[in-house]
């Protein structure tokens, strides 16, 4: 019986704790949407609430009718998607060579594709600028979506996961005469879904939230991406709070949902790339 | 560019993997040679098998080679010419690397990173801990839940923290809510140069803390349960369990999280940019952001200046970082 009582009390600090941690993480992300639907002059008031006194779908409609941000959303999406399928095909396709085939250069082509792993960003930022000019490729939704493409962090991760694939399949397969191609096709990228789904999605989110690359590289208007144009927002129509806490809830929900609808595959896939 | 979030883990020798890799393929053609004339199917099958390779790698080298190396080398080039897009350039050789290591802003910028950083880091990391300490305790459906909830802002965008923790330390915001609370005046916490950083830090830390907890989270799991309930046994509470068990076997964890948070903090510059436009004074220029703007001053020596500096801090950064990766290695095998 006291021990009943016991395990029951430590239950109910887990629930309590439990509450007060996804809460107080959960706050900002809560605290946006509701002043989604706040008043302008509701937003900043103090004292502070966290529902709306009065409930404004307006703020949240006008969004859906505003054609920048729409056209915007759009073009993000369709570069996001175009994006993450070609970062499955050609990482997937380097990881697998690393992870199976052999030939002579494999240990410099190896050093090659792992090396920009390590270089910032930012050392590149300006010569890659200066590149992509000069392939005239300034303004264009390639210039967004193919020089990201090919990324070592994703290709070492999927290689990672195509080491560990039991080898004994393979080995029969190619007995059985099996190209190279058809073992990829036919048995690595079906049995990888996990490692497909965390790599596509880190994918999607990589160019669903880049900002300093599109503002270098986009000027024209009918091109602009969610990112940069969210934050244009807050310089066009600063004090309409209500709308820009709108407008960002709207810009990080397809990432949000696709953490939800994936979250099995990406608690698991960030063990996998962990240290070991 | 498009960041990498997944930061692959480690410079693990790719030479090693190759050998063991390599032992395998050999199993793989004897097995083959068995059921045919050796030679000539082995070597036909390897020409094929290059091909096949050359093939499939082309897109991934041929992208980095555009879009990686070549901006790589021509910035180390660029780094020792002067000019700009509408000038000649003139050689300078190093001349550049000695400005920058004389700039007092870059040192400044520097000082403005290493703050954020020893804030963030540290700050993280124990809230991490934390949390996946707890998770660990919970059930399965309990602790999915948290996992979920603990990664959710790692999805959120740089530039949506920033709007969003702008308004949060507005005059009437919820941070000052928060301190009225606790009997707290309202703070400027934006306007003034000593808080900036902290408050910048603070979506630092929410923005990361779900990978730093989930990595946690899974070394934690692979302490045996048999270490912690024999301390049990012994009488250790939760802390001294933490100090004297957790934490030494977390080792090449928390080694791998610092050293890879450290980087990552020191090189943030879209938070301070688009929360405090780098201000007041410069107190959240970080080396990025000055860089940044030094780029965008569009002086005559600005490209030059800005190309010098981001590749100096690579050289810094990359070294410190190769260097601790080889101490963990060296370490694992030790203990292995």
């Amino acid at each position: 019986m006291p021990e009943m009582t016991r395990s029951r009390r430590t239950l109910v600090v887990k629930w309590v704790l439990l509450v007060l941690i996804a809460f107080s993480l959960v706050l900002p992300l809560a605290w946006m949407a509701l002043s989604g639907f706040k008043r302008d002059s509701d937003v900043l008031k103090s004292p502070f609430s966290l529902l709306p006194e009065v409930w404004q779908w307006q703020n949240y409609t006008a969004m859906f009718h505003d054609s920048p941000y729409m056209t915007a959303v759009g073009l993000t999406m369709l570069g996001a998607l175009i994006f993450t399928g070609l970062s499955l095909v050609v990482n997937s396709m380097a990881a697998y060579v690393f992870a199976r085939l052999d030939f002579g250069l494999k240990r410099y082509f190896w050093v090659f594709c792992i090396m920009p792993m390590f270089v910032p960003g930012m050392s590149i930022l300006i010569t890659s600028f200066v590149v992509v000019s000069k392939l005239h490729m300034l303004n264009t939704l390639a210039v967004l979506i193919v020089p990201g493409v090919a990324a070592a962090g994703q290709m070492f991760f999927m290689r990672q996961f195509f080491l560990a694939m039991p080898i004994a399949v393979e080995d029969a397969a190619r007995i059985d005469g099996c190209s190279r191609w058809t073992i990829f096709l036919r048995i690595f990228v079906p049995n990888s879904t996990a490692v497909f789904v965390v790599v596509g999605i880190t994918s999607y989110m990589a160019y669903w939230n880049a900002y300093v690359w599109p503002i270098l590289t986009i000027s024209n208007p009918t091109l602009q991406q969610i990112m940069p144009v969210l934050a244009n927002f807050v310089d066009d129509r600063g004090p309409q709070y209500g709308q820009l806490m709108a407008a960002s809830t709207l810009a990080a929900l397809p990432t949000i949902v696709l953490l939800l609808v994936f979250q099995r595959y990406i608690v698991a896939g960030v063990r996998l790339s962990g240290i070991k | 560019m498009t960041p990498e979030p997944m930061k692959g883990s480690d410079m693990k020798a790719p030479a090693t993997e190759a050998a063991t890799h390599r032992e395998r393929q050999g199993s793989v053609t004897a097995k083959l040679g068995e059921t045919a004339p050796p030679a000539r199917e082995k070597r036909a099958g390897s020409r094929e098998e290059r091909r096949t390779a050359y093939l499939m790698l082309a897109p991934m080298m041929v992208l980095l080679a555009i879009f990686v190396i070549w901006p790589l080398i021509f910035a180390f080039r660029q780094s020792m010419y002067q000019g700009n897009f509408y000038k000649p350039p003139v050689f300078v050789g190093l001349d550049f690397y000695k400005y920058v290591l004389t700039d007092p802003g870059f040192y400044q910028s520097l000082k403005v990173g290493a703050y954020y950083a020893v804030i963030v880091v540290p700050g993280g990391m124990l809230i991490a801990l934390l949390i996946a300490s707890f998770i660990k305790t919970l059930g399965s459906r309990m602790a999915s839940f948290m996992k979920t909830t603990v990664y959710l802002p790692t999805v959120v965008s740089a530039v949506i923290a920033s709007v969003l923790f702008k308004i949060i330390y507005a005059d009437q915001g919820l941070a000052n809510w928060v301190l009225s609370l606790i009997n707290v005046a309202p703070k400027n916490f934006l306007g003034s140069p000593t808080m900036v950083i902290p408050a910048v830090a603070v979506p630092g830390i929410w923005l990361g803390l779900g990978i730093t907890t989930l990595i946690m989270l899974a070394g934690l799991l692979d302490i045996p349960d048999s270490y912690i309930e024999s301390a049990q046994l012994d009488g250790a509470g939760f802390l001294k369990r933490t100090w004297y068990i957790t934490l030494p076997l977390l080792r090449n964890v928390l080694l791998y999280l610092f050293v890879t948070g450290i980087v990552a903090a020191f090189q943030e510059f879209l938070l301070p940019l688009l929360i405090a436009n780098g201000g007041p004074v410069n107190a959240s220029t970080t080396p990025n952001l000055y860089i940044f703007n030094q780029f965008r001053a569009a002086t005559p020596y600005a490209m030059t200046f800005s190309i010098t500096a981001s590749l100096l801090l690579f050289i810094v950064l990359g070294t410190v970082s190769a260097l601790v990766f080889r101490l963990i290695r060296s370490e694992k095998a030790v203990d292995a």
